[in-house]
């Protein structure tokens, strides 16, 4: 689960130059909220968001609607962009998870991936949470099944899985997390195609000093 | 929500281009519209003049100076490319829009070594340093499958062969990892088998970099394997746009069904089928009718169509067509005009006799080449035949195949006298072209073969230019046939030809044939061709046969390796035809210093399954293998295991057919 698996290749870019009339049209037109400004060889120059393209009136010299055009037309990509030493970046081998970390802390939307400075890609939070749908197997249906156990204990997701496989049945998709209010317990969410809730109940109840918190087709 | 991965890389919408000459404007290109998303190969075929190549050029405006866009829009990821200025343009080109175009050693440059223009363009592009830069075109080279990549870097485009000229073509426009990736016509100028790796290279670089892909060919067995959507065009305009499958067996314009009818399918022989050609041939784009550019050609036509210029309209699901009739021409009513339907059991019957006319045993040419030493050093010779034995009976087609370099053109070169043969013996019999014809009556004889070749009288007083290259290939055999041959000897005769052109010359050879009952021999690198239209096949490689038989044993088991690597090369748009994959490695070796023992025992995958990895394929020359009395296969693999291997290509007879 690298970057360079799910980034967005060939992402639309635009040169330094354009103006930023027609980034506005071209970012509207074609459902765009990221657009990095790429100079010759695909060389990353900055970055535009929705937010770069917020004039602030404080700027104007006056509302009046001549002094606006003129003061739009003269603006270029190249003077509202984030430049290039303030863009966060990311490299395409590095993993999912690390770029879901940078993008979190920095409170960013989005990274352009670069190598050698040139843009080959791009990622945003839409491929981190389609990420999730298919880390949970979200295009086939099955049972989905919350389970808590006792964290920091060895065996005990080998007790799941082993009763799972006993069964015969395959697993779609499994993770795990501390449990949001309880720190001494893990909960793993498994998922398991073709078999009714109340066959994965009957299997999984069993399992000593574990508990079935949720049980849902999904 | 809509995002910018459903916007189509390339959208091409109304495109019309025109040429300014002295007299006006020529429209080259008329409404034509396709969307490439990304990821995806997109077709587009055609015969020569249609506009495909200007379509391409158009999208990067290499239009030259009297090319000019007149109407419509290019929108690349999103935004118009039209009007932008040239410095926009050449950046995009640069950077994102890559091209390949037919002959690779036009896109290279002869003087500079291949490391060295390769990494020029990230050098330049990307400012790499060249360390790096050389790097990251091994890396490239190594991507495209190129044979010990470190060490081509350092040669010259004239030491590697045509296909790996290709690949560093490919590798080159790879390099700047491209949204849009154009090709015109890129294997055309190659041989099938490497046709068929390099077709293999572009889906696979398809799906690791996510390009989009625009696919000019005119051959629709191409285009089906490398995409899955394809538009037709035909005088400038786009006439039909669906899948590839669909095209194939439900093809909905009468003019892509006409196209299918004139091409031979692998497996169609001269005694139970027969080619269609188109009637007429493509109007000038300075004088096209004023209703469907089709309806002079068109089968169908009605009075409507000679009055309102059909639209482009979606038929059914994904199939945009332009027809007023395309239902009823996807319904498949029909029948061959009267003057086509021919007489397949005439055709067939060879005109008397087995009796063979031309007699070839251990025939040899080679050429001397300069010796490397200054002083003494021994003689070496190409060997471009080397021991050939075969015969042709009278009436009957002799057809030679095999990847270029083989040695086909130099065998018929040496039969009729151009090149002084080195050893052997040939017998012709009963060639009689030296009977003087008298000044008298050679109008009448030339224009009685004009007729003929369905040329008409008028053609007696035009000059060579005049005609178009379907024609010139019709006077080139009025004049073969003039002193009524014994036997022609054609050397690709179609090679070069449009498939609708395609189709008449081989219906007129064939006539011919029969009329004067000659015997031909018949050079075409072209399987599906060579099936269609001989009786005998010869499989030649390195100067040598591998198998000679009767044409339908050639295409079924049991196989020669090299038969069976020729055939699962051949591209077939038939989407319910199965294929097996195999790829010879590397060109055929130099004929200067042959492979030892079996001449096809470096690259035969099939070698391995002789005891000891197949040391005696590289110890001694094959045996002939006698399948039957007129069938022979020169390898050391027993017959009963080469009768085990599966056909090569198995169609489904039965969906194929309820076309």
């Amino acid at each position: 689960m690298l970057v360079r698996d799910y980034m967005t290749r060939h992402p639309f870019m635009a040169e330094p130059d354009m103006s930023i009339i027609e980034a506005q049209r071209y970012m509207g037109d074609n459902n765009i909220r990221h657009l990095p400004i790429v100079g010759d060889g695909k060389r990353l120059e900055g970055l535009v968001t929705r937010s770069s393209l917020l004039v602030d009136p404080g700027k104007l010299g006056s509302l009046d609607v001549w002094e606006i055009t003129r003061y739009l037309s003269r603006l270029t990509v190249a003077d509202i962009m984030v430049k290039r030493e303030h863009v966060v970046t990311a490299a395409p081998d590095a993993t999912i998870e690390e770029a879901a970390r940078t993008m979190v802390e920095r409170g960013i939307g989005c990274l352009p991936i670069v190598e050698d400075n040139v843009v080959v890609g791009l990622i945003t939070e839409n491929h981190l949470l389609r990420q999730l749908m298919e880390m949970m197997s979200m295009q086939m249906p099955g049972t989905r099944v919350t389970i808590w156990m006792p964290a920091r204990k060895k065996g005990e997701l080998a007790k799941l899985v082993s009763a799972i496989a006993a069964q015969g049945w395959g697993i779609a998709a499994l993770g795990g997390v501390i449990a949001p209010k309880d720190p001494d317990k893990w909960e793993a969410v498994v998922k398991v195609h073709n078999v009714s809730i109340a066959e994965v109940e009957a299997a999984l109840s069993p399992i000593e000093g574990q508990e079935i918190v949720d049980i849902r087709e999904g | 929500m809509q995002t910018q991965q459903d916007t189509p890389i390339l959208n091409v919408e109304n495109l019309a281009i025109s040429y300014k000459i002295r007299d006006g404007m020529v429209p080259a290109v008329r409404d034509v519209s396709f969307k490439i998303h990304r990821g995806e190969a997109h077709g587009i075929v055609g015969e020569s003049g249609c506009g495909k190549s200007t379509v391409a050029f158009g999208i990067v405006n290499f239009l030259g100076r009297n090319g000019r866009i007149v109407n419509g829009q290019i929108l690349f990821q999103g935004r118009d490319l039209v009007g932008r200025s040239q410095e926009e343009l050449r950046r995009l080109r640069g950077d994102r829009i890559a091209m390949v175009y037919q002959d690779p050693m036009q896109a290279l440059n002869p003087t500079m070594r291949i490391g060295d223009q390769m990494a020029e363009v990230l050098v330049i592009h990307r400012g790499m340093s060249k360390a790096e830069a050389d790097d990251r075109c091994v890396q490239m080279l190594e991507q495209v499958h190129m044979p010990d990549p470190a060490n081509m870097m350092r040669r010259f485009p004239h030491q590697v062969s045509g296909g790996q000229q290709q690949r560093v073509v490919i590798g080159m426009a790879l390099l700047n990892d491209p949204a849009l990736l154009i090709m015109d016509e890129p294997t055309t100028a190659l041989d099938v088998t490497v046709e068929a790796a390099v077709l293999d290279l572009i889906a696979e670089l398809q799906h690791t970099y996510d390009t989009a892909i625009m696919y000019i060919s005119h051959n629709l067995g191409v285009v089906a394997r490398v995409s899955d959507k394809v538009g037709v065009m035909y005088a400038g305009a786009l006439v039909e746009r669906a899948r590839v499958s669909d095209i194939y067996l439900h093809p909905a314009h009468p003019y892509t069904q006409g196209l299918m009818r004139c091409v031979p399918k692998l497996g169609m022989n001269k005694t139970d089928s027969y080619l269609y050609p188109i009637r007429g041939r493509v109007p000038a784009p300075t004088n096209l009718p004023a209703g469907c550019v089709y309806e002079p050609r068109c089968d169908y036509a009605r009075p409507e169509c000679s009055q309102k210029r059909p639209e482009l309209r979606e038929v059914l699901p994904g199939r945009w067509v332009r027809c007023h009739f395309a239902e009823e021409v996807l319904e498949g009513k029909w029948e061959p005009p009267e003057e086509l339907v021919p007489d397949l059991e005439k055709l067939a019957k060879p005109a008397d006799g087995d009796e063979a006319i031309l007699q070839i045993e251990h025939a040899k040419t080679y050429y001397e080449a300069p010796s490397k030493k200054m002083i003494g050093g021994e003689r070496q010779y190409v060997k471009a035949v080397d021991d050939v034995s075969i015969a042709a009976q009278r009436g009957m087609t002799l057809g030679i195949v095999g990847e270029s370099g083989c040695g086909k053109s130099t065998l018929v070169k040496t039969i009729i006298g151009l090149e002084k043969p080195t050893g052997g013996e040939m017998e012709f019999m009963g060639l009689d072209i030296t009977v003087p014809v008298s000044k008298r009556n050679l109008n009448l004889i030339m224009i009685r073969l004009l007729n003929m070749m369905r040329l008409g009288e008028n053609y007696y007083d035009r000059l060579p230019r005049q005609l178009s290259g379907g024609e010139k290939q019709r006077v080139g055999i009025a004049r073969a046939i003039a002193g009524n041959p014994e036997m022609i000897l054609c050397d690709e005769p179609v090679s070069a030809l449009d498939v609708s052109v395609q189709a008449a010359v081989l219906n007129l050879l064939l006539e011919t044939q029969h009329k004067l009952g000659s015997t031909m021999v018949f050079i075409a690198h072209d399987l599906s061709v060579i099936r269609f239209f001989c009786d005998t096949i010869g499989v030649m490689y390195l100067g040598q046969f591998a198998e000679i038989g009767p044409a339908e044993a050639i295409y079924a088991p049991p196989y020669h390796p090299y038969t069976e690597a020729l055939l699962s090369a051949v591209p077939i748009p038939n989407p319910t035809a199965e294929q097996k994959h195999i790829r010879l490695s590397g060109a055929v070796p130099s004929a200067l210093n042959p492979p030892s023992g079996c001449r096809f025992h470096t690259r035969c995958p099939r070698r391995t399954t002789l005891p000891d990895g197949g040391k005696i394929c590289e110890e001694e020359t094959p045996p002939w293998r006698e399948v039957s009395a007129e069938h022979r296969i020169a390898c050391h693999i027993p017959l009963e295991e080469l009768r085990q291997i599966d056909p090569v290509i198995t169609i489904d007879q039965e969906e194929s057919h309820a076309r």
